[in-house]
């Protein structure tokens, strides 16, 4: 399993309307229910919030990674998002945030999608794959992104 | 190369966890150092750390939003951080990291404390430890020559022209001569600097001379230290003649105050003093023998070389110099058993200590037999109302039981290497050791609290 096999291409919103970190929250979490990800939409959107509590996964460079851990989610997914005027996410350095991976993951998930997941955390620290991602305009170029 | 090791975590362990790992590593590449990191994410550790890892680091980093045991790093540098530090800024981490210093392991915590202690010192406990500390090497190197002059039996010195009378000669007719001597000489030395050795050295040799013995040359330490001060002070001179102070009227005028005091007011009060002391020691009933074995192993062990201790240890040591050989047997067992009992009880309780502890251990054993009663300090600082009383029980069996058998020890110093040549009875000797070792432990066992 790669990294473009957990990334849909009906998941994928690249225009946010959302202006506050709730909004685009809302916004993640709502792509989720319409791919039948999750029935609860609010259940997990707490689950959500309440990681995010923790400390932010606005992890700096523009990106966040919001992400939940649930017996609601019925399938790993990954919702990805971009927004244009970018987004106060209380991030690390302080910097708005542009892109958006909403991670979901069932409470009992196997290795491999985790280890996906992980090898995916692990490329967004790398800044060619960040660059790609802020240019691409379709899924295509979202995937290969990770490709390069 | 440098080596750093790491290891990632956070609570729901999907992401920060190998972002953190990623970005160390590729800080560590463009640092040119050596970088394992272990992640410790939802799906269990990968990338695992084994002990040739670690090993082999320079340093180690956790970069965790929760809690990794650390027991396996012990002796490393280890830099503790949350998560987010590993995302923000990898390179200065590992920069920070590299530049840390090695915990300090056992055997140096215990000299720095022996350090410190010193520098500690102040006033007329100062000046009599560092009289003592001038006076320990003369009482070595004439007990050890002494006792072996006994090799040949115990009588053989008194045949003139003999090795053994020879050996006599050097460590009891000199080196044992100049114990009180130089005791006295730097009491004062440390009082009132150079001028003090002459007043202080005479006043040791007439407090020989007139038996008033070790005690009487203490007194005549602090009386020539601080004549001289006095004498420094209190004399003024035309700027020509200063330069005679220093070499004519400080030693001809300390000297003859500090000669006359001792002969004519001190001498035959300490001598009193002294004999009684001697005969008491030396005819002290069986049932006395044991109590006072005790309480000088509980001192031994109260405060581990600290005032108490080295009040006990300057007491026997003195009395070396009037031919009073046990106190110096019980003092030594029972500055042995401290760090020897702790080193056992790391042995058989291993669940009573951290496995810092443990390891610190297999050191104390080495302190112990060196008779350096520090050694049991850093147990003691970690758990002091458990650790104390048992090292001071352990103490006094040891104690008393020197007493009890009449061990004798005509080296003030040495541990285990001074045993089979300056001890009566070397093997029950080590024997009397050895159960109060045991005690200590034992104790430890019934007192210390298992380690979680």
């Amino acid at each position: 399993m790669e990294i473009k096999d957990v990334l849909n291409e009906k998941m994928m919103v690249f225009d946010l309307k959302a202006k506050d970190k709730n909004g685009v929250l809302e916004e993640l979490v709502s792509v989720l229910k319409e791919n039948e990800v999750v029935d609860d939409e609010e259940g997990f959107l707490e689950v959500v919030k309440k990681r995010e509590e923790e400390f932010s996964t606005g992890i700096g460079y523009g990106v966040a990674i919001p992400h939940g851990k649930s017996s609601l989610v019925k399938k790993p997914a990954i919702v990805f998002g971009k927004s244009r005027q970018g987004i106060d996410y209380n991030s690390m350095d302080g910097k708005p945030a542009h892109l958006f991976f909403l991670i979901a993951v069932p409470d009992n998930s196997d290795e491999l999608h985790l280890k996906v997941l992980a090898e995916l955390s692990r490329s967004l620290m790398h800044k060619e794959v960040r660059e790609e991602l802020e240019k691409a305009l379709t899924p295509e170029e979202v995937i290969n992104a990770f490709n390069k | 190369m440098k080596k750093v090791v790491a290891v990632t975590a956070c609570p729901t362990g999907i992401a920060h966890t190998y972002m953190a790992a990623e970005n160390l590593q590729m800080a560590a590449k463009e640092m040119g150092v050596d970088i394992k990191v272990e992640t410790q994410g939802s799906i269990g550790a990968e990338n695992q750390l084994t002990e040739e890892d670690i090993k082999a680091a320079d340093a180690v980093i956790i970069a965790a939003a929760t809690k990794v045991d650390r027991s396996r790093f012990a002796g490393k540098p280890v830099l503790e951080v949350p998560v987010e530090e590993a995302i923000k800024d990898a390179k200065g981490l590992i920069e920070k990291a590299l530049k840390m210093e090695k915990p300090k392991d056992y055997v140096e915590k215990v000299e720095e404390i022996h350090k410190e202690r010193s520098a500690q010192r102040t006033g007329a406990y100062k000046h009599l430890m560092t009289g003592v500390s001038y006076m320990i090497p003369f009482v070595v190197a004439g007990g050890i020559l002494i006792a072996l002059s006994f090799f040949w039996g115990y009588k053989a010195f008194e045949v003139e022209g003999t090795l053994p009378w020879a050996l006599m000669k050097i460590g009891g007719g000199s080196a044992f001569a100049l114990m009180v001597p130089i005791l006295s000489g730097y009491i004062a030395f440390s009082i009132a600097d150079r001028p003090g050795l002459v007043p202080g050295m005479v006043g040791g040799m007439l407090a020989v001379s007139t038996g008033a013995g070790f005690l009487g040359g203490i007194i005549s330490g602090f009386l020539a230290g601080y004549t001289v001060a006095y004498l420094k002070k209190s004399i003024k001179l035309p700027k020509t003649l200063e330069g005679l102070m220093p070499i004519l009227i400080l030693p001809v005028l300390s000297t003859l105050i500090v000669g006359l005091l001792m002969i004519y007011v001190i001498g035959s009060p300490m001598k009193a003093i002294m004999t009684s002391l001697t005969a008491w020691l030396k005819g002290m009933s069986s049932t006395n023998a044991v109590i006072f074995g005790a309480i000088l192993g509980l001192m031994m062990a109260f405060d581990m070389g600290g005032p108490v201790n080295k009040t006990a240890y300057t007491f026997a040591t003195g009395l070396l110099a009037s031919n009073v050989f046990a106190p110096m047997a019980a003092v030594m067992a029972a500055g042995m058993t401290p760090p020897l009992g702790l080193a056992l009880a790391t042995v058989l309780f291993k669940n009573r200590f951290t496995k810092e502890e443990i390891e610190a251990g297999k050191a104390a054993w080495v302190l112990g037999a060196s008779f350096i009663t520090e050694g049991a300090i850093p147990f003691a600082a970690a758990d002091p109302f458990r650790v104390i009383p048992s090292i001071m029980v352990g103490s006094a069996v040891t104690g008393a039981l020197s007493m009890l058998f009449h061990l004798e020890l005509r080296a003030p110093h040495g541990g285990i290497f001074v045993i089979p040549i300056a001890v009566s009875n070397p093997l029950l000797y080590i024997g009397v050791i050895a159960v109060g070792t045991v005690v200590t432990a034992l104790m430890i066992a019934v007192l210390k609290k298992k380690v979680e």
